[in-house]
């Protein structure tokens, strides 16, 4: 991907839900729950196949009141897409330098906190509550012992919606 | 130094960041974003019924944690939906569907044994409610009050947890509450199941009953019901149909191992028989044959 290129956001599939500075994104086709701070979220709010990664850098540095390198938008981005957040995933250059690498830089070089998109994962408890075996594909009737659900395992193979 | 410093960046960043999200973080907002996405499969659920023409009510779930304080949401799991018997083959056949397979809805021919009203009166009582751009058919909180405890007792009592549906919608039941329409309009038996529910709640859940038209004339809870109860609620073993046991022995055999004798609650529930102190030995038998015969054919 070139900076002269525009990323898209994907749309469909998702539910998304903010809190406060973040922003949560649920994949209805994976069944993944991802948390995106608020520099990888504005990042992705602003991929509306208008902005190059140029423009997209010149907002968030407004918004966020800090020098914006290019280097940071190209980090949102390498992880939106690993995510599948974007509608195109293309394979993105850090110009043969390691994530890391790109990360130590940004934080040397700006104020604006670092990108991140973390997955949710399934609280303990609810894994201990809902260990039930969906024995026929998905969506399946559950069979379980500890089951919340009688009728239905989720896409994830989990008893819950 | 600056390698160092830039390391540090990287660990509070991102190793920070996911081990925030590891804690209580995390929790909260996979039960959010779970919380959303039910939302999203219920207008979806709707949407595709209605698609068709048909409209369905929804039952239990998201409309029975309507009731629920703010600080103690109640949590989904599926999608119970009732739709008119006549156009139930037609909605099974939506919700078979590649996109009402996704939906985890659990439909039902009208109300089942869960009510004796009428699909017109139930229906013609019913409520929309909004949600974001969605419109939730739900049943009246008279009728809803009622649906839920026979439900709860047709599982046996089995599930403590969902007793508190009956206590907050009690709690919590809007002014002008109907009681008579919850409590004399399907029947004797269904009142006192009803009553005795309630004073289930208010016995194990501390639900406060002072302010009920029918304080002084609570029913006791038949002694069968209660040691029913406290066995249920050791044993911590939820009812499975058989047919979801097969090929896992240990659990098929704690499932018949369940059923007999059968739970009294619900045997005498499927059987339609009084909440009095008479033993229940005819309606267990009763109910175990006939539940044999259904699995026969």
């Amino acid at each position: 991907m070139k900076s002269s290129e525009t990323p898209v956001a994907r749309k469909n599939g998702l539910v998304v839900q903010e809190v406060a500075d973040e922003v949560l994104v649920y994949d209805l086709d994976t069944n993944k729950a991802h948390c995106l701070n608020e520099t990888a979220a504005m990042v992705w709010r602003n991929c509306d196949g208008t902005r190059t990664v140029s423009d997209i850098s010149k907002v968030v540095e407004g918004k966020l009141g800090g020098k914006v390198n290019e280097d940071l938008i190209w980090l949102a981005l390498d992880q939106l897409g690993e995510k599948d957040l974007l509608e195109e995933k293309r394979e993105l250059s850090f110009s043969g330098r390691s994530r890391r690498e790109v990360i130590r830089k940004i934080g040397l070089a700006t104020a604006v906190a670092i990108p991140l998109v973390a997955s949710l994962t399934t609280p303990t408890s609810v894994l201990a509550a809902a260990s039930c075996a969906c024995t026929a594909g998905n969506p399946a009737p559950c069979a379980a012992t500890t089951c919340p659900s009688t009728t239905n395992c989720n896409l994830a193979g989990q008893c819950a919606p | 130094m600056a390698k160092f410093s830039g390391g540090l960046c990287y660990y509070y960043f991102e190793v920070g960041f996911f081990l925030d999200l590891a804690e209580k973080k995390n929790d909260d907002y996979w039960y959010l974003l779970q919380t959303r996405v039910f939302e999203e499969k219920l207008k979806g659920a709707f949407e595709l019924l209605r698609g068709e023409g048909i409209e369905p009510i929804l039952i239990k779930g998201w409309a029975a944690g309507l009731f629920y304080p703010e600080e103690k949401k109640r949590r989904y799991t599926d999608i119970d939906l009732c739709v008119e018997p006549e156009s139930f083959e037609r909605a099974l056949n939506l919700v078979r569907s590649e996109r009402g397979s996704r939906l985890g809805i659990d439909l039902h021919r009208g109300l089942r044994n869960l009510d004796v009203l009428p699909w017109e009166d139930l229906f013609g009582n019913s409520r929309v409610l909004k949600m974001g751009d969605g419109a939730i058919r739900v049943l009246r909180p008279e009728d809803h009050l009622r649906v839920l405890a026979v439900h709860w007792l047709v599982d046996g009592g089995e599930n403590r947890e969902r007793l508190w549906d009956i206590f907050y919608l009690v709690k919590n039941r809007p002014e002008g509450f109907d009681w008579d329409r919850c409590l004399n309009s399907a029947g004797e038996k269904r009142r006192l199941w009803v009553l005795c529910t309630i004073e289930v709640a208010r016995k194990h859940l501390g639900l406060e009953v002072g302010d009920l038209p029918f304080a002084e004339r609570m029913p006791q809870i038949p002694g069968w019901m209660e040691r029913t109860l406290k066995k249920e609620w050791r044993s911590g073993v939820p009812l499975i149909p058989l047919r979801y046991c097969r090929g896992d022995l240990p659990l098929l055999f704690k499932q018949i191992r369940k059923r007999i004798p059968p739970n009294p609650i619900q045997a005498t529930v499927d059987l339609e028989g009084d909440f009095d102190e008479k033993r229940r030995f005819f309606y267990q038998l009763r109910n175990f044959f006939r539940r044999l015969i259904v699995a026969g054919r």
